[in-house]
C-alpha cells in the first residue's frame, strides 16, 4: 500500500505549472476534436502520439488522457447545437440536447451537458484510483498462466462485445495476432515476417499501424460520407436571459447524473463495450425510471444528464484493467498502451511496484484533468459554440496531411508512408465491412504479452495441461472463456431467429 | 532512411553557417549527435542523457541524444557502420550488441566495422533467485537441487545468457527448463512469485538489493558484483567465461584519429563528472570505469573468441537445436 | 447476423475472401516467413498460424452462413456496386497514393500546401483565402516543426 506521503508528493508533482500547462493542452485539443464533427477520439490520439514523442513520459501520458477526456465532453456542443454528435457515444445526447437547444436554451444544454460530463468523469477517475491499487497487488501475484488466461478471455470477451457480430469480431483478432508475432520469436530469436527489413525486427510499428487503420482510413470512409450528408442548421448562441441554468434545476438532474456514472463506470470497466454503450444504456434506463417517460427525446434535461454523464464515466473507467492487469478495453486504452510502450514502460500492476511515483501523478493528473475541464467548458461555452461551424471540407483535408507528416517527423520516410497507407485501405475495409475494429488493435496490442505467457506456461507446466487443477484462477478463466463461446453464439443465433420474426411479419 | 530527403532544403538553409569551415583540428566544429540504441527512459537511454550534458561542456558544442532502438541495439549500430560523419555521429551502447549479436543473428555490421572510444561503465548483470528456495542462495546447492530435480526452470532473457546457461547445464548435466521472458519487467514477476526457480538479470537485482528479495547466485561481471559481494563470479564457480557487460562509445571504423582522440579526452572527463557518476552509480547502481580504447577494444575481442568457441563447443547456435 | 439482404451479402463476400486472405496465409506466407527453429515451448509460428486458423474457421462459417440466408430468401448473391460508386470510394486512395509518389522526388514541406489546397478546392470550397490560410497554416506548422526538430538533432 502506498504511504500517504508519496501520494502527497504525487499530486505535488501534478500541480507543478508545467504539468498543469500540459493537461490543460491536452484537454483544449481534446475538447476541441470532440466539437468538430468529424474529428474522433481514436484519430486525435493516433495524431497526436508522434508529438508527444518529445515530452516526458509522464507529461505524455497524461496529455494524452487529458486529450481523451476532452473529447468526451466536447463533444456534447455539436450534439447539442448541431444535432451531430461529435464522438458516436454523444449520439445520444441529441436526443434531448437538439431539441431543447431548438426550443430556445442551447446554453442551459450545453451547461448540464458540461455539469454532467465533469461530474461523471471526476467520479470515475476516483473510482478507478481507489479500485485500481488493490486490484494491482492482487494482479501481482498472477503467473504466466493466470495472466495467458485471462487474457484469451479478455479478447474473446471484445470480439463479441465490441462489434455486431461474433464471427468477424474474431477474424478481426486474429489478424491481430497475426500481426502482433511479427518480429524476433522471443525464445528462438527467429525472424517472422520481417523480410529483411531491421525496422520490423522488434515487430511492426506501432504508429504507422495505428495512424494508417484509425486515422488515414477513417478520413477515407468520411470523405465517402461528406457527399451524402452536407451541411446542417446549428443553433446559434443567443443572448437570451432566461437561457441559463440555474442551481435548483441542476439540483434535479443531480439523482441521474449519479446513477448514470455508476452505470457508465460498470460498462468501462468491462473490455470492449465503449462509451456508446455506455450513454445509450443509461439513456435507456433513465427514461425507463422517470416519472415522464414521454417528455424524454423533447429535450428533457435528465436525458442530457444521463447520456453525458456515462460517456465520460466510461473513459476512467476503462483504465481500470489497463492498470490493475494490462490489458486494454478499448482503442484509446489500447492507444495508450503503445504510448507507454515509446517512452519505455510497461502498463499494467508493475507499474506499481516500478513506478509508483509516476502512477500517482498520473491520478493527480486525472483529476486536475477534470477540473480543467470544468474550466475550459465553461468558459469557453461561446468559442466552442462557434468552432461547430468549422466545415468537414476543410478539417478532413487538414487531418489527412497531418496524418503524412507525422509519419515523415518521425523519420519513417516513403517506405513508411507507403505503410501507412497500406494500413489505411486494412483499415477502410475494416470499417466498411464491420469488422470490429477495437478487437484487432487490442489482439495487435496484447499478441506480445499472450505469447510469453502462453509459452513461459507451456514450458514450465511441461506441456501438462493438468497443470491447470493447480491454478484455480487460471481454470476458471479457460472454462468462462468455453462458455462465452458457446454463449455468444447461442445468443446471435436467438437474435437472428427474433431479427427474422419481426421482418417476415 | 529517406527522410534526409525531406531535410536537405532545410540543411541547406539552416545549417551553411559555420559548416564549411569544419577541420580536423577544430573538431568539434558543429553539433553532435549521440544515438543510442535503446528506447527512451531505459537504463542505457538515461545515462546517455545525461553523458551528452556533460559532453556538451567538454567539447563545447551541443550533443544531440537520438533513439533507434531495434534488435537490442543493432538497428543503431547498423546505420552507424554506414555514417561517414567523422565523429560527429557516435554511439553509446553495450558491449553485447557487438560482440554476442553478430554471431547469434545475422547482423549488417561486424564487431571490425567501429573505434570503441572508451568503456565507461560496467555492468552488473547476474545469475539471481528469489526468497525462501528450497535451495537457499547459494550457486552450489542450486547445482545440487538442479541435478536432483530435472526440470528446474531457469528465465533467459538474451541469447547470451542463454548460451551460458545451455553451456552450464551441459557441464554440470542439468536438466532445465528454459523459459523466455523480456526485460527485467517480466523476469521479476516470475522470480518473486516463485514460478521460476533462477533467472538472469540485467540489473534489475540491484534495486532489490536492500529487501533481500532477489539474491544474487552469479556475478556475470568480470569481478564480484558492488551490491552482492559474497556471490561467486563465473571464473570462480568454475566456469571459463567472461561474459562482462561494458557500456561503450563508438565510432565508425573510418573516423580520423584526432577526432577519436579528442572524444576520449571529454569521455575520460565526464567519467569524473559529478552528474554522471550520481546518475550512474546510484540510479542504475552500476559502477562508473574509464576504459582507454586499446583496452575496451582487446577485451572485446577475447570476449568474442570466447563466445565462438563456446557455440563451437555447443554445437552452432543454442537456439537452432536443444 | 442478421436477415437484410444487403447486410448478408457483405457478410458473405467479405467473409469469403477473408477466407481466401486466411488460407493464403496458412498455405504460403506463414510456413515461408513465419520464422523456423525448434523449440521446447512453442514453435515461432504456431500463435500465427493459430490467428489464420481462428481467421480461417470464423470467415468461413460467416460466409456459408450469409449463403444459406441468401439462399433462403431467394435474393440474388450478387449485385454490383455501380461505377460511380466505386470511384467515389476509390478517389480519395488515390489523391493520398499520388502525393506519396511524389514524395520520393520531392520534401514535404514543398507539396504540402498542394495536398491540403487542392483537396480543399475539389471538395466545393471556392473562397480563396480560406483555402490560401488551410493550406498556409499546416504547412507553416510542419516547416516550424522539422526546423526545431532538426535544431535539437532528432532528425
Amino acid at each position: 500500500m502506498p504511504e500517504l506521503s508519496a501520494i502527497t508528493s504525487a499530486f505535488g508533482d501534478a500541480l507543478t505549472l508545467h504539468s498543469i500547462g500540459i493537461i490543460f493542452g491536452g484537454v483544449l485539443l481534446g475538447y476541441l476534436v470532440g466539437v468538430i464533427p468529424g474529428l474522433n477520439r481514436s484519430v486525435a490520439i493516433a495524431i497526436a502520439i508522434p508529438l508527444t514523442f518529445y515530452m516526458s513520459a509522464y507529461a505524455a501520458i497524461a496529455f494524452l488522457i487529458g486529450l481523451s477526456k476532452g473529447t468526451a465532453a466536447g463533444s456534447a456542443v455539436s450534439a447539442i447545437l448541431l444535432n451531430t454528435p461529435g464522438e458516436p457515444s454523444s449520439a445520444a445526447t441529441c436526443l434531448d440536447g437538439y431539441p431543447m437547444a431548438k426550443s430556445g436554451q442551447p446554453r442551459k444544454a450545453l451547461k448540464i451537458g458540461l455539469l454532467a460530463s465533469v461530474i461523471g468523469d471526476l467520479l470515475s477517475t476516483l473510482l478507478l484510483i481507489v479500485v485500481v491499487i488493490p486490484f494491482a497487488s492482487i494482479a501481482l501475484k498472477f503467473g504466466p498462466y493466470e495472466l495467458a488466461a485471462i487474457l484469451i478471455f479478455a479478447l474473446v470477451f471484445i470480439a463479441g462485445m465490441a462489434g455486431g457480430s461474433f464471427l468477424k469480431g474474431m477474424a478481426a483478432g486474429g489478424m491481430g495476432v497475426i500481426l502482433g508475432t511479427v518480429g524476433l520469436d522471443p525464445e528462438t530469436g527467429a525472424m517472422r515476417f520481417t523480410f529483411g527489413y531491421a525496422e520490423l525486427m522488434e515487430g511492426v510499428p506501432i504508429l504507422p499501424l495505428v495512424i494508417g487503420t484509425l486515422a488515414l482510413s477513417e478520413m477515407f470512409v468520411q470523405l465517402d460520407e461528406y457527399r451524402r450528408t452536407k451541411g446542417g442548421n446549428s443553433v446559434r448562441l443567443g443572448n437570451n436571459p432566461d437561457d441559463d441554468l440555474s442551481f435548483s434545476e441542476f439540483k434535479k438532474t443531480l439523482p441521474t447524473i449519479f446513477k448514470s456514472t455508476g452505470v457508465g463506470a460498470f460498462v468501462g470497466a468491462l473490455p470492449g463495450l465503449g462509451p456508446s454503450v455506455g450513454s445509450f444504456m443509461s439513456y435507456g434506463l433513465a427514461k425507463r425510471g422517470a416519472k415522464d417517460p414521454d417528455s424524454f427525446g423533447k429535450g428533457n434535461p435528465n436525458g442530457i444528464a444521463a447520456a453525458e454523464a456515462a460517456d465520460n464515466a466510461v473513459i476512467p473507467a476503462s483504465y481500470i484493467p489497463l492498470f490493475g492487469l494490462g490489458i486494454p478495453g478499448s482503442v484509446s486504452a489500447a492507444l495508450l498502451v503503445g504510448a507507454f510502450m515509446i517512452h519505455g514502460i510497461q502498463v499494467g500492476p508493475l507499474m506499481l511496484r516500478d513506478h509508483p511515483q509516476m502512477l500517482f501523478t498520473l491520478f493527480a493528473g486525472m483529476v486536475i484533468a477534470s477540473l480543467v475541464m470544468l474550466a475550459i467548458g465553461w468558459y469557453g461555452l461561446r468559442l466552442f459554440a462557434k468552432v461547430t461551424d468549422v466545415p468537414q471540407h476543410i478539417v478532413i483535408p487538414v487531418v489527412i496531411f497531418l496524418c503524412l507528416a507525422g509519419i515523415q517527423v518521425q523519420g519513417y520516410g516513403t517506405f513508411g508512408l507507403l505503410v501507412v497507407f497500406g494500413f489505411a485501405i486494412f483499415g477502410y475495409f475494416l470499417k466498411k465491412f464491420d469488422y470490429s475494429f477495437v478487437t484487432f488493435l487490442v489482439a495487435f496490442i496484447v499478441t506480445p504479452m499472450l505469447e510469453m505467457n502462453l509459452r513461459q506456461s507451456v514450458i514450465l507446466s511441461g506441456g501438462d495441461i493438468g497443470i491447470l487443477l493447480q491454478r484455480p484462477i487460471a481454470l476458471f478463466f479457460v472454462i468462462a472463456t468455453g462458455l462465452m463461446v458457446l454463449h455468444l453464439m447461442w445468443s446471435s443465433y436467438r437474435l437472428y431467429r427474433q431479427r427474422r420474426r419481426l421482418l417476415s411479419s | 532512411m529517406k527522410n534526409t530527403r525531406l531535410h536537405t532544403a532545410l540543411l541547406a538553409a539552416a545549417l551553411t553557417v559555420g559548416v564549411g569551415t569544419a577541420q580536423a583540428d577544430d573538431f568539434p566544429s558543429k553539433p553532435l549527435t549521440l544515438v543510442v540504441g535503446f528506447g527512451a527512459g531505459g537504463s542505457t537511454d538515461i545515462q546517455a542523457r545525461v553523458l551528452a550534458n556533460v559532453l556538451e561542456e567538454e567539447l563545447g558544442q551541443p550533443v544531440n541524444v537520438v533513439n533507434q532502438p531495434g534488435a537490442g541495439g543493432g538497428v543503431a549500430l547498423t546505420r552507424l557502420t554506414n555514417s561517414q560523419d567523422e565523429g560527429y555521429t557516435f554511439a553509446f551502447g553495450t558491449s553485447m550488441t557487438i560482440t554476442y549479436g553478430p554471431l547469434a543473428t545475422e547482423t549488417a555490421y561486424q564487431p571490425d566495422d567501429f573505434r570503441y572510444v572508451a568503456g565507461v561503465t560496467l555492468g552488473q548483470s547476474a545469475i539471481v533467485t528469489g526468497e525462501g528456495r528450497p535451495f537457499g542462495d547459494s550457486w552450489e546447492s542450486l547445482i545440487e537441487y538442479a541435478r536432483e530435480n530435472p526440470g528446474t526452470s531457469y528465465a533467459t532473457q538474451t541469447a547470451l545468457d542463454r548460451m551460458i546457461i545451455e553451456y552450464i547445464s551441459q557441464q554440470e548435466e542439468l536438466d532445465l527448463r528454459i523459459v523466455p521472458t523480456s526485460g527485467g519487467a517480466g523476469m521479476a514477476p516470475l522470480i518473486l512469485s516463485g514460478d521460476v526457480d533462477f533467472a538472469y538479470s540485467g540489473g534489475t537485482h540491484s534495486g532489490y538489493a536492500e529487501s533481500g528479495e532477489m539474491p544474487v547466485l552469479l556475478s556475470l561481471a568480470e569481478d564480484r558484483l558492488v551490491a552482492f559481494p559474497e556471490a561467486p563470479t563465473l571464473r570462480e564457480a568454475g566456469y571459463d567465461i567472461n561474459p562482462a557487460e561494458i557500456r561503450v562509445v563508438m565510432v565508425p571504423q573510418n573516423t580520423p584519429d584526432s577526432h577519436v582522440e579528442r572524444l576520449a579526452v571529454a569521455l575520460e572527463a565526464a567519467t569524473q563528472d559529478e552528474r554522471f557518476i550520481e546518475i550512474t552509480e546510484e540510479r542504475i547502481l552500476m559502477p562508473v570505469v574509464y576504459l582507454p580504447e586499446e583496452e575496451v577494444t582487446e577485451t572485446l575481442r577475447s570476449q568474442t573468441e570466447s563466445y565462438k568457441a563456446l557455440l563451437e563447443e555447443l554445437g552452432g547456435v543454442p537456439d537452432a537445436d536443444e | 447476423m442478421t436477415p437484410e439482404p444487403h447486410l448478408q451479402r457483405k457478410n458473405l463476400w467479405s467473409g469469403l475472401g477473408v477466407t481466401l486472405f486466411a488460407s493464403w496465409l496458412l498455405v504460403w506466407l506463414i510456413p515461408r516467413y513465419g520464422g523456423s527453429g525448434i523449440s521446447f515451448g512453442m514453435h515461432p509460428q504456431r500463435l500465427a498460424t493459430l490467428g489464420a486458423w481462428v481467421m480461417f474457421l470464423c470467415a468461413a462459417a460467416l460466409a456459408i452462413i450469409s449463403l444459406i440466408q441468401l439462399k433462403k430468401q431467394r435474393v440474388p448473391l450478387i449485385k454490383a456496386p455501380s461505377l460511380t460508386v466505386v470511384w467515389h470510394q476509390a478517389w480519395p486512395f488515390l489523391y493520398v497514393l499520388f502525393f506519396i509518389s511524389l514524395v520520393i522526388f520531392l520534401p514535404l514541406t514543398w507539396l504540402a500546401p498542394f495536398i491540403v489546397g487542392t483537396l480543399v478546392v475539389m471538395l466545393g470550397e471556392r473562397r480563396w483565402y480560406i483555402v490560401l490560410l488551410t493550406a498556409a497554416i499546416p504547412t507553416a506548422a510542419l516547416y516550424l516543426l522539422t526546423v526545431h526538430l532538426m535544431r535539437i538533432g532528432v532528425v
